[in-house]
Order: structure tokens, then C-alpha cells, then sequence
């Protein structure tokens, strides 16, 4: 016998099919849960609303991240090309005027920040990377990448408790449904 | 997805059929301005004074050029659907088509163009070309080397030629897939035959569309330069066309809604889809526009930077800073907004603004030549080449509500002819349970 320390993870409970999943995720919302999640092989259309998850703030992370591009691109061509070393090209004007000729760059910086910004905002907001979650404690929990629909609700959620949710997760029509426990 | 799943039996057997007694007022008070109008500006554009009639043909062009694009663009938005092979727009689809077979009588208010009374205010290029009695080519040899050169493409018989190319093929294109769309709503045993006929008949098309939308550009709009030439020009007028006949069928469609039609199958989502098509094309359009005028801007060509050169002169110059912030970065911001996208309502406000800002950018497209032109082809009636023509603006908005009441005018006509949507197209319920 192990003498580590356990603390319980959640429940987790498996479900037939998308649909039944979607069903699921529907009434775990409706019942009032907030730390809890669904797995699945394979993204399910809706499921989103159905699990009542709000909008991303990745989004206004990206904007201002791509402003920030656009903001750095202007800063560098405006100071070298206008401020530092006028470049005169075909008798066209050095000043503000010249802008047309920084846009590409000022385009370009734009997406390549949004698009760090998508990255590393994501991984933040996901807390990826990670070297372990309690769910792979698991032994059925692996399917999730095969052929398993799974909905794990977590013991810190405040509506949570060790019968009455096993009983919902029950109702809705899960099955499997294990007490999942992480080494403390 | 939260809203009820539609199924057959919300479907209407025959077919949502718009109540003509509800739209017999608007379409009457249509006819009676368009003609009117009609009767007004063929006295304008044939028997009033030089001095008015020139001005009024480029009124005329305008007005025509703009109502036209929103056409052409019906006849892509028909065209893309059916051969992407496309579900969710099954139940906006015949609002495609009836915008787009306003084609051909869109085309019919440009024939005063065909005329060489219109033309001689208009095209420079033609007036050299008539000059020369006998053999064309051999006077544009000692007279303007660079028409001598473009004779191959720049010559009368082959440009009346094009536009009657423009009508007849475009025109039949949409007229054939149409009808072949509104034979199914009566179709006792509808099947998948016409669906897969229809995407086979829209992928060639595709070329005439293409070659419709570049060479009407070219022959009406850019003609009016000869020695312009832009290889963008007609790629920056089918992004206008494709955004703003978007703009319109977002209307139209609003509008059967508020009445009671097109019911449980449009919905949200397919605003939503259209809002972001709409957004795409903003963004296409600026992105066309830009690249534009920035080879231009590069290059600084003679020939190519006399386009802008007229347009950034005097006012004009500020309505084309408008025209950036306008057209592209108000509309861009705004149609972000994944929930004003959902909202007919809010959709349609945007659909509004934006079919102004393409007035504006037709507006600049022709308009701005009106006074250069003129002075150069007759000085000794217009006087010296101006920016402007003083009072010539009343002409433009003339000519506008003419072609534009007209245009309503046979959209209210087309879209009561049939069902408003394929009501037996086998797509129609994927389209009604669309979800993006």
C-alpha cells in the first residue's frame, strides 16, 4: 500500500457519444458548475456554448499586441528613413507624406505581433506547457484521445460534493464514474 | 444551436411568396421616379445644351457604372455558391440570384453610352478614332502613336463588340441558372439533378464573370483616360462589387424578414456569415485600393500617376483621405463585432453606410476626370480644364435616383416573381440548421 499522500482530484464520468457529452455538458452547466471540463477525440461543434463558456480575452491580448506591431514598425521606419538618414527616392518627399512606403512593414509587424501574441497568450491563458494533470491518473482516462467522451467536474468547484454529484453525474447519463485522486 | 431545429415540416410546400399588394406602393413610387428620371435624363443627355449635356453624360456614367457593379456582383455571389458547392447559403440563395438577374436590366441604362452623342464628352479615344475618315489605323499612325499601338484592343468595332459580349453572356449565364434554381420550387419529385447541374454551369462562367467585371472597367471607367492604364483596376472594382451587392443582399434580406418572410430558415447565423463575407471584402478592397495606388506611388509613371494626380488635387484630395478612413478602417473596426454581425438590424445599418462609401468611391473613380476631360476634349464650350464643374453636381444626384429607383424598381420585380428561397432545394434544411 502506498503511503503518499492523495488529494481528490474530481469526478470523472464517461459518456457514450458527442451527443451525449453535449447533453451532459449542458445540464452540468445549467446546474451551476464552474471548474469543470469536457474531453473529447475530436473538437465537437457547439459544445462550447453548451458547456456555457464565456468569450476569450485572448482577442484584446492580440489586438493590442498587433497595435503594438504596427506602433514599432511606424517608430523604426519613421526614425531611420525620415529622422536619422532621409532616403530620398525619385525625388519623393522624406516626412510624414512617405508613409505609403513604410505600410508593408508596418502590415507585416502588425501580424507577426498578433501572432506571437495568439501564441504565447494562449499557452498562458491554457497553462500549457505542463509536465502532468491529475486526470492522467486516470486508467480510462486515456481514451479521450481514442474513443472516449469524458466530462470530469473538479472537487474545488464550490457546488461540489461527494454524492450528490456522483448522483448528477449519474443522471445525465455517465458512466465509468471514478473518483479521481492526485499525489499531493 | 439553441434556437429550434427546423425540419420539412417548416418548410413551405409551394414556396414563401412575397405579398405584391404589401410592395405594390414602393414599387410603383420606383417606377414613377425611375421613369421619370429616365425621360428627364434623356433630354439631358441628348437634347440640352452642350453645356449641360456634358457634364451629364459623366453624371450618367456614374450612376449607371455603380447600379452595374451591384449587379455583376449578384451574378458572383450565384456563381461562388454554386460551385464551392456550398450549404449554408441554400436559403439566401435566390436573393443572389434575383440580385443578379437584374443584370441585363441594369446593362439596358447604359445604351445612351453607346451613343456616339454621349461618347464624344466621355471618351477622348473615340473622338480620334472617328476623325479619321478612311482607314483608322493609318490616321492614328500620324496622329497619337500610343492609340496607333492600342488599336488591336482599342478600336470601335471590337468595344461595341465587348459590350454586347457583356450582356449576352453574363446575361444568359444568370438568366440560365435562375431559372434552372426557381424550376425546382415547382418540381413535384425535386432530386439533386439540377444542384449538380447548376455547379457545373457556374464554374466556366466563373471566366465570364471575370472577364465581365474587368473589361466593363476597363471599357467604361478607364477608357476615359486613354493613356491611363492601371492592372489592378479590375480586381479593385470586383472587391467593391462583391462587398457592396453583399451590402445589398444583407439588406434585402432584413427586409423580406421584417415581412414576415424567409421564416425559420434565415437566422442569426446567417447574418453572421454574410456580416463576415462583408468583412473579408472591406478588408480585400483595402488591400486592392492600397496596393494600387502604392505601385503607382512607387513606380511614378507619367501615365499611371495622372489617375491620382487629378484625384489628389483641391477637395478631391479630401475625399479620398475619406475614402481610406471611410470605406476601410470604420467599417473594418465595426465589423469585428461578432454579435452586430448576428443582428440583422445593426447589419443592415452597416450595409447602408457601406453602399454610400461605394457611391463615394465610384463617385472618385469617375467623377473627378468630368472637369479635365472636358476641357481638353472642348475647350471652346467648357472653358479650361477645372477641377470641378460648378452646379454639375445635381446631374450626379439626378442620374442616381433615376438608375437607382430603377434598380429598386426590378429587384422588388424579380424577387416576386418566385418562391424567396428554394423552398425543394435539396440543401435547404442544411442551410436553415446552418451553424458557424
Amino acid at each position: 500500500m502506498s503511503i503518499t499522500r492523495k488529494r481528490v482530484y474530481g469526478y470523472l464520468a464517461e459518456f457514450k457519444s458527442a451527443s451525449a457529452l453535449y447533453k451532459g455538458a449542458e445540464k452540468i452547466r445549467d446546474a451551476g458548475f464552474k471548474k469543470w471540463d469536457c474531453y473529447s477525440p475530436y473538437p465537437v461543434h457547439g459544445l462550447d456554448s453548451a458547456m456555457g463558456m464565456k468569450r476569450s480575452i485572448l482577442p484584446w491580448f492580440v489586438f493590442f499586441g498587433g497595435m503594438t506591431g504596427t506602433a514599432t514598425a511606424f517608430a523604426l521606419a519613421y526614425s531611420t528613413q525620415v529622422v536619422i538618414y532621409p532616403t530620398i527616392v525619385q525625388a519623393k518627399p522624406a516626412n510624414i507624406f512617405t508613409v505609403p512606403a513604410f505600410f508593408p512593414i508596418m502590415f507585416e509587424l502588425t501580424i507577426l505581433f498578433s501572432g506571437f501574441t495568439v501564441l504565447f497568450g494562449l499557452l498562458a491563458l491554457i497553462q500549457l506547457p505542463r509536465l502532468n494533470h491529475p486526470l492522467f491518473a486516470s486508467r480510462q482516462f486515456h481514451r479521450a484521445t481514442d474513443d472516449g467522451f469524458f466530462i470530469a467536474i473538479e472537487a474545488r468547484d464550490p457546488k461540489f460534493s461527494p454524492n450528490e454529484t456522483r448522483d448528477l453525474l449519474a443522471d445525465i447519463g455517465g458512466s465509468n464514474i471514478e473518483l479521481v485522486e492526485e499525489e499531493d | 444551436m439553441a434556437h429550434h431545429h427546423v425540419t420539412s415540416a417548416d418548410i413551405a410546400i409551394n414556396g414563401d411568396h412575397l405579398d405584391t399588394s404589401k410592395v405594390a406602393k414602393v414599387k410603383s413610387i420606383a417606377l414613377g421616379v425611375a421613369v421619370l428620371g429616365t425621360v428627364v435624363s434623356l433630354y439631358l443627355l441628348f437634347f440640352a445644351p452642350e453645356k449641360i449635356r456634358g457634364p451629364f453624360a459623366y453624371s450618367w456614367l456614374f450612376a449607371f457604372y455603380f447600379f452595374l457593379t451591384l449587379a455583376i456582383g449578384g451574378v458572383f455571389w450565384t456563381l461562388l455558391h454554386n460551385v464551392s458547392n456550398s450549404g449554408w447559403g441554400t436559403s439566401v440563395r435566390r436573393t443572389f440570384e434575383n440580385l443578379g438577374s437584374t443584370f441585363p436590366w441594369v446593362f439596358l441604362f447604359g445604351l445612351p453610352l453607346l451613343c456616339p452623342q454621349v461618347q464624344q464628352y466621355l471618351y477622348e479615344w473615340m473622338n480620334i478614332h472617328r476623325e479619321a475618315h478612311g482607314n483608322v489605323k493609318e490616321h492614328l499612325h500620324h496622329v497619337d502613336h500610343l492609340l496607333y499601338n492600342k488599336y488591336w484592343f482599342m478600336n470601335l468595332p471590337f468595344w461595341y463588340g465587348r459590350a454586347a459580349f457583356y450582356l449576352v453572356a453574363l446575361g444568359a449565364v444568370i438568366y440560365g441558372l435562375r431559372k434552372l434554381s426557381t424550376d425546382q420550387d415547382t418540381d413535384p419529385n425535386p432530386g439533386t439533378a439540377r444542384l449538380l447541374k447548376a455547379r457545373y454551369h457556374s464554374n466556366y462562367p466563373l471566366i465570364i464573370f471575370a472577364l465581365t467585371i474587368t473589361f466593363t472597367g476597363f471599357d467604361f471607367a478607364m477608357g476615359l483616360d486613354y493613356k491611363w492604364f492601371s492592372t489592378m483596376w479590375g480586381v479593385y472594382l470586383f472587391a467593391g462589387a462583391a462587398l457592396n451587392s453583399m451590402a445589398v443582399i444583407v439588406l434585402v434580406c432584413t427586409w423580406l424578414k421584417s415581412m414576415g418572410h424567409l421564416k425559420h430558415v434565415t437566422g442569426p447565423e446567417h447574418f453572421h456569415i454574410m456580416g463576415k463575407l462583408m468583412f473579408a471584402f472591406t478588408t480585400f478592397w483595402a488591400y486592392i485600393a492600397f496596393s494600387q495606388f502604392f505601385l503607382i506611388w512607387y513606380a511614378n509613371i507619367t501615365e499611371e500617376t495622372s489617375y491620382f494626380l487629378i484625384r489628389n488635387t483641391g477637395n478631391w484630395n479630401t475625399a479620398m483621405y475619406f475614402l481610406v478612413f471611410g470605406h476601410f478602417v470604420v467599417p473594418f473596426v465595426v465589423l469585428l463585432q461578432a454579435w452586430l454581425k448576428k443582428n440583422p438590424k445593426l447589419l443592415s445599418i452597416v450595409a447602408v453606410y457601406t453602399l454610400c462609401m461605394h457611391a463615394l468611391d465610384h463617385y472618385l473613380i469617375i467623377i473627378p476626370e468630368r472637369g479635365v476631360s472636358l476641357g481638353k476634349i472642348k475647350p471652346e464650350i467648357f472653358g479650361d480644364i477645372q477641377v470641378s464643374i460648378p452646379g454639375a453636381f445635381w446631374g450626379d444626384i439626378l442620374a442616381f435616383v433615376t438608375i437607382g429607383a430603377a434598380f429598386i424598381f426590378i429587384l422588388i420585380r424579380a424577387l416576386g416573381q418566385h418562391s424567396l428561397y428554394p423552398n425543394r432545394d435539396p440543401r435547404i434544411l442544411e442551410s436553415a440548421n446552418v451553424s458557424n
